[in-house]
């Protein structure tokens, strides 16, 4: 059993690792600092940029005219997401059971990932109605074909001894895929599913941006119109740790389940 | 005379590709009895893992017939049945672990796939960890262990549902000399206990005279059974016997044969 336990001794050290931590923490605290210093120094006007410690004082005090449209854009990309996920992995799982329908589905899938969805904003205006709670099709259709895209490409890159193995004992479809093809592709799920959070993240605010009235891209778009530079960044980072906790999540996921990588 | 336990009867493949059609195994035919330890030997390119992959079920024939006991096994374009499958346990050329399973649940695999549950089979994935030393790895993932033991993880895999045949890809052929002498050693000495039906797949001469009952050497273009070589030396067999004379001289017949193929190949 000696072994095992050196296995699992060294799993536990790379997990409690604080080098980990600590040194983004680092980062984030020389910046903060540097900014602090440099824009006093240079007195870099607050319509350019605000000092990190007015962009904190100043997010603070709004931040009662904040939340709501902090939570109404949290909702929109966690439920987007929430859906964006199975969607693009069942969807990559049913292209993958035909050569030909994968042929014929990878061209428009990619094209679906590269074309901006902000674009079609206008146009679900026109066919869905103002409803902001419609931006939620804005996130799954922004977050659904990367995650699908690379889902399929996990599914279509099988060894084929793996798959050799599958039939010299007469793995039944199903099996194949559940113990082999889906956990092959499972790694590229993951990349998929963090590629989504900063898609997701990206078309909610976009969505916000064109069709306004609700949700941080439209705070933001307020807060510059009266000149409130420090709550407009304040919102910036707001958006940015909406992002950074999703894919930070999937990422603690990642480690959970895929556990042969390292 | 009894019945054979493997009969390949005037088997032949082609590889349709886009632009070509491969003829790659010719009009093959072999009978194994149960119990033998038999090598196909030939170089790389004349069929002979096509041969056993088509025997498992893996693909399909084009012509002739594959029977195990007397029964039938190339179904074309069917799936081959569990019942037929059981009996057959494949051994890669690479070990072919699943890298997201542990090696425990590698070499049980097989066990899921035929629904063969209960603490008697539980016991046989233990036992054959015992078997090859790999018990206090049981727990750990393919990447973690070597080559060599990831190789024996294969092997006990291919016999984790109790097959009488075991088809035999190559199998030592990515593993270094000493380790591999070593794997021959063991492998003799699984078939003398099980006396299990062996197809040993192998280019390498020595291999095939060291380990083998009967060699059956293959050329190619199109792949072809050209000499049945019977080894006539005594087991147990050991490394020492490398050097006897009569070693050396099935070694040089053997040699000779593809040799020959070698030539007409430049003809």
């Amino acid at each position: 059993m000696a072994k095992n336990e050196a296995i699992t001794a060294r799993k536990k050290k790379e997990k409690r690792d604080p080098k980990g931590i600590i040194a983004p923490l680092v980062v984030l605290a020389i910046i903060y600092i540097g900014l602090e210093i440099g824009l006093r120094a240079f007195h870099v006007a607050a319509y350019v940029m605000p000092t990190p410690t007015h962009i904190i004082q100043g997010t603070i005090k709004s931040f009662a005219i904040i939340l709501p449209d902090f939570l109404f854009t949290l909702k929109i990309i966690c439920i987007g997401f929430c859906v964006a996920i199975p969607a693009g992995i069942l969807l990559a799982a049913l292209f993958s059971q035909f050569d030909i329908v994968v042929k014929a589905m990878q061209p428009v899938v990619i094209w679906l990932v590269i074309t901006p969805m902000i674009t079609l904003i206008p146009l679900m205006t026109l066919w869905l109605g103002t409803d902001p709670n419609l931006r939620v099709i804005i996130v799954i259709i922004q977050a659904t074909p990367i995650i699908c895209m690379n889902t399929l490409n996990g599914f279509i890159h099988v060894e084929q001894e793996k798959l050799e193995l599958a039939k010299s004992i007469g793995a039944t479809k199903l099996q194949t895929f559940v113990h082999i093809t889906f956990m092959n592709a499972l790694p590229q799920v993951f990349t998929g599913i963090k590629l989504g959070c900063i898609f997701s993240t990206i078309g909610a605010v976009s969505a916000d941006f064109v069709s306004r009235g609700q949700g941080l891209g439209d705070r933001i778009i307020k807060f510059l119109k009266y000149s409130n530079f420090e709550q407009s960044y304040g919102c910036i980072i707001l958006i940015a740790i909406i992002g950074i906790s999703l894919y930070t999540v999937a990422e603690k996921i990642e480690k959970r389940i895929v556990l042969w990588k390292k | 005379m009894q019945e054979p336990k493997i009969k390949f009867d005037h088997v032949t493949k082609v590889f349709q590709t886009r632009s070509q059609s491969i003829l790659a195994v010719k009009d093959y035919s072999m009978e194994i009895a149960a119990g033998e330890f038999v090598s196909i030997l030939g170089p790389s390119g004349c069929g002979k893992s096509t041969l056993i992959r088509m025997l498992d079920g893996i693909i399909d024939t084009t012509e002739g017939d594959i029977f195990i006991d007397g029964q039938k096994v190339n179904y074309a374009k069917k799936k081959m049945p569990q019942s037929i499958l059981r009996k057959m346990g494949f051994i890669f050329q690479q070990p072919n672990m699943l890298p997201w399973f542990t090696v425990r649940e590698n070499i049980a695999l097989p066990l899921r796939v035929f629904d063969l549950k209960g603490p008697e089979w539980e016991k046989r994935v233990d036992e054959l960890l015992e078997l090859v030393g790999l018990t206090e790895y049981a727990k750990a993932y393919p990447a973690e262990i070597s080559g060599g033991m990831l190789q024996r993880a294969g092997v006990i895999r291919a016999m984790v549902h109790d097959p009488e045949i075991l088809l035999m890809d190559e199998p030592f052929g990515a593993l270094d000399e000493l380790t591999r002498e070593q794997m021959n050693m063991e492998l003799l000495d699984i078939w003398t206990r099980t006396k299990k039906t062996i197809i040993f797949i192998t280019h390498n001469i020595e291999e095939a005279v060291l380990l083998s009952s009967r060699v059956y050497v293959m050329g190619t273009h199109p792949g072809r059974l050209v000499e049945i070589v019977d080894l006539d030396l005594p087991r147990p067999r050991t490394l020492s016997m490398i050097t006897q004379p009569k070693f050396i001289q099935y070694r040089e017949k053997l040699e000779g044969c593809i040799g020959e193929i070698d030539l007409s190949k430049i003809k």
